[in-house]
């Protein structure tokens, strides 16, 4: 792919900030990774070889009676008797970590939640799960949840101060009385009454949050394109003829984008902080659900399980340190008076 | 023979270290006597304005360096004076005027507040008698009724009459010396003629030495009694006014004393009309109250007749506020104008922004400011390739090939399409400016003091340019300026405006020759000759 001159610079002073550089392929390899969770922590096999054939657990479910179990149900493969039925026949292809985010570990010498050991990395929760397994779950679901969140956030608000900028006068005055009166809404309130009508799920809870997260970017971008919409470049875009969508997106929206930019990281990092702190409040995703917000109750909860609070501290801190460090050289990549020795 | 009062002996200033360092002064050297006046002119980068700020020791240290060199004022060497020593010196034994009378005032605090503040700082006078001697200080720079403007706040001022608050300001204490940075460069000409006159007249009566910076020498010749030309940090040549102006031995000077755009003969006779604009008005409502009810109008511009000739330069003189910048504004449709405009005989008054959009290639803009005329983010081939993709005119290998052809045309080298706008000069970056406009073979090209953001010797080159294109392509120009050297060297028809209104229009010749306006006339002689115009011809600055 051929890249213009412009994003060839961009991209080169992008690499010019080494920690932000390192921090991206760090959070792309993690997120990478993340995605193929259910091939990195498992309750079923990756691959099962059973009297010379094939079956993929992974991606699909097979009743026990397949391997020459009693019931109809779906094979529980952590069962000694299936297991061992399988091994009597075939073999097992097991992930690193043998356990999802919902199985609970049985076999637990102590009571949960277990100290780290070598059957659990990180140690199990207070209802017997794995921690490691949940972490890597919870990782991609907040990941993903403050990416679409904030992508969509940083959308709706340039729109709206683009709008309100480049025109000004009557649609800014009434917009920005709008925002003041929106932004006055208790958003904790809002969120506790939706969750007592209906069980958040992760498109309701992100829809409440979208509500109110787009105001962040309009205030930045609506002071950009005021200042920028007199510039002598916007004016001679007009004496060229250009329509008024066409400059606010060729000439004006670069100027708010390295604004808009800038804030992304705090936006995507603000957004996943709001879903950690809804779900270690109990209002966020449904029990169950892998989050690390939940990770930080128990962590809270039990604090004569050490492994829990300083497991869901580390995730959390280094994935905001993480977005921070990429954020800062993004930046970096857009300013367009930026030079480098 | 007694020591002179300030004396620069072989002052380097660089900034930076290392690699990185850049010289700005490379040992420059001069004296200046008490109630002589010596003007340090160059252009941009020269050098100027960081010598004077040396002299006052107001640098950015420790980032700004002496290398060498030392600056003795009354017998003592400031470089390196602690601080107590140089607010001893700062406002009391030296006054400094800046260039900018819009932000060297504090908007926050009334004039009265401000002038006396020195007095409260470097003096024991008690309240009473600071009010009586900044009331005096005010009436001493000439602002009508200083009694009762004490408490005037900076924004109800004129730019003259800043500059005037702040000459107040610097000759409180009766400063020795004066260094005044380009006091007039952000004023209109009849107000600058007044300021120098001032300056003048204080200097003598006060018995003051003057160190006047400055780009314009037309200016120098008019204050000073000896000047310092400066180039790339050094002095390259010093001596009084009249033998550096009449026989000047370097290269440099003679090149900026002939860097005077020449006036050309104006054209006459019948030319094919481009552009007419009949009873032409930009009325701005004043609205008041709740409802925002309109109360009145502010008459930007107010009936004025032009017409654009193809291969002519129509030149439009005022002040500032005289409405000559919304005048073309509104003559191309890029503001809310009424009356009737016609583009090679079609009527475009009427049309709305969308229909309009087909005739806006015919008609193209340059701004004054070089700097804020080209989006920073788009290369120069983009740039200058915009007008022909908004317009879809030619195939892409076509547009390149027009690009190139644009280039030449305003001496711009081809391969350069890639760089951004902050790698170019501002004589660049107006040419880019030109090149996007051109790049349309417009019929009319409306010029908005295209000049006047740039140094002398580069005026000379944009205007040759300019001439030549017109020549080339048989553009129409509405050339706007509040710079009659300029406009001698580029109109064919003149229109003088003052407060939204044409107070003489005509041949270039005709205006310029024999002006019947009085208004035209003082406006004539503060700019051409910077004389100050009879007490009540020009009635601006209060």
């Amino acid at each position: 792919m051929a890249l213009s001159p412009l994003n060839r610079r961009r991209l080169a002073n992008f690499k010019a900030n080494r920690r932000g550089y390192v921090s991206t392929l760090i959070l792309g390899a993690l997120l990478l990774l993340s995605l193929f969770a259910e091939f990195l922590a498992n309750d079923r096999p990756i691959l099962v070889q059973y009297k010379g054939d094939l079956f993929v657990p992974v991606l699909r479910d097979y009743p026990e009676t397949t391997f020459g179990g009693d019931f109809d149900t779906p094979a529980n493969y952590r069962d000694p008797l299936v297991a061992g039925l399988i091994n009597q026949e075939g073999r097992m292809i097991w992930p690193p970590i043998r356990f999802s985010y919902q199985t609970i570990n049985f076999d637990l010498a102590v009571p949960a939640p277990a100290p780290p050991s070598s059957d659990n990395w990180l140690g199990t929760d207070e209802q017997g799960r794995d921690v490691l397994a949940r972490l890597i779950y919870g990782f991609r679901l907040s990941l993903a949840f403050g990416l679409i969140l904030a992508v969509a956030s940083t959308l709706i608000g340039i729109v709206a101060g683009a709008v309100q900028g480049y025109f000004g006068g009557l649609t800014d005055l009434l917009f920005q009385r709008f925002i003041e009166i929106w932004s006055g809404l208790p958003q904790l309130f809002i969120l506790i009454i939706v969750s007592s009508i209906v069980v958040p799920g992760f498109f309701t809870l992100m829809a409440v949050l979208l509500l109110f997260s787009w105001t962040a970017l309009v205030s930045v971008v609506r002071a950009e394109f005021l200042r920028a919409r007199n510039f002598d470049y916007v004016r001679a875009a007009r004496a060229l003829g250009m329509s008024d969508v066409a400059i606010m997106s060729r000439h004006v929206l670069p100027n708010a984008l390295v604004a808009a930019v800038t804030f992304l990281p705090f936006i995507l990092s603000g957004s996943i902080a709001a879903l950690t702190s809804l779900d270690f409040l109990g209002l966020g995703l449904p029990p169950g659900s892998a989050s690390l917000g939940e990770l930080l109750r128990q962590g809270k909860d039990q604090l004569q399980a050490p492994w829990l609070g300083i497991t869901g501290f580390v995730a959390v801190a280094g994935l905001l340190s993480l977005l921070i460090f990429v954020g800062e050289a993004v930046r970096d990549a857009f300013d367009p008076r930026k030079t480098f020795k | 023979m007694t020591a002179p009062l300030l004396e620069v002996k072989d002052l380097a200033v660089r900034f930076g270290d290392g690699e990185d360092a850049v010289d700005a002064v490379k040992g420059v050297s001069f004296a200046l006597d008490r109630g002589e006046s010596l003007a340090l002119v160059g252009e941009s980068g020269s050098g100027k304005s960081v010598t004077a700020l040396s002299i006052l020791q107001l640098l950015p240290y420790p980032r700004a360096r002496h290398p060498t060199g030392s600056i003795i004022f009354g017998g003592r060497d400031v470089v390196g004076a602690d601080v107590g020593t140089m607010t001893g010196i700062r406002g009391n034994r030296i006054g400094m005027v800046f260039q900018e009378p819009m932000t060297s005032l504090n908007p926050l605090h009334p004039i009265g507040k401000q002038v006396g503040e020195v007095l409260e700082l470097h003096t024991d006078l008690d309240a009473a008698g600071r009010r009586a001697r900044v009331i005096e200080l005010l009436q001493r720079v000439g602002l009508a009724d200083a009694e009762h403007r004490l408490l005037t706040m900076p924004h109800e001022l004129s730019g003259g009459q800043r500059q005037r608050v702040m000459i107040a300001t610097a000759l409180a204490l009766k400063p020795d010396l004066l260094i005044a940075d380009e006091p007039t460069t952000a004023l209109d000409v009849t107000i600058q003629a007044q300021i120098l006159h001032l300056l003048k007249e204080l200097q003598r009566d006060l018995g003051m030495a003057l160190l006047f910076i400055t780009h314009d020498l037309a200016l120098v010749r008019a204050i000073a009694d000896r000047v310092c030309v400066m180039k790339d940090g050094l002095i390259v040549e010093q001596g009084p006014i009249a033998k550096v102006f009449n026989h000047p031995t370097h290269d440099y000077t003679r090149h900026l004393i002939a860097a005077q755009p020449k006036p050309k003969a104006p054209r006459t006779g019948e030319a094919e009309a481009v552009l007419v604009g009949k009873n032409l008005r930009v009325w701005f409502p004043i609205r008041r109250g709740l409802i925002r009810r309109v109360v009145g109008h502010i008459k930007a511009v107010d009936g004025v007749d032009v017409t654009l000739r193809a291969g002519r330069t129509l030149g439009v003189v005022g002040e500032s506020g005289s409405g000559k910048t919304t005048l073309g504004m509104g003559l191309l449709r890029l503001i809310k104008s009424d009356g009737e405009i016609a583009l090679l005989g079609r009527r475009i008054d009427g049309l709305g922004q969308t229909s309009l959009r087909p005739y806006r290639k015919s008609m193209q803009i340059v701004f004054q400011d070089p700097f804020g005329a080209l989006n920073p983010r788009m290369t120069l081939g983009d740039i200058v390739s915009e007008g022909l993709k908004v317009h879809g005119l030619g195939t892409a290998a076509e547009q390149r090939t027009l690009v190139e052809e644009t280039l030449a045309d305003v001496g711009l080298d081809r391969s350069w399409s890639a760089r951004f706008p902050h790698e170019f000069s501002g004589g660049q970056r107006q040419r880019i400016a030109i090149a996007r406009a051109l790049i349309l073979r417009p019929r009319v090209l409306m010029l908005d003091e295209p000049t006047s953001a740039l140094d002398v010797s580069v005026q000379v080159q944009i205007v040759d340019l300019l001439r030549a294109l017109q020549d080339k392509y048989g553009l129409a120009y509405l050339f706007i300026s509040h710079d009659l050297r300029v406009v001698r060297a580029m109109a064919d028809d003149i229109i003088i405006m003052k407060d939204g209104k044409v107070r003489e229009s005509g041949p270039a010749a005709d205006v310029l020759g024999a002006p019947r306006d009085p208004y035209t006339k003082a406006l004539l002689s503060a700019a051409l000759e910077l004389k100050m115009a009879p007490e009540g011809a020009v009635v601006t600055a209060s």
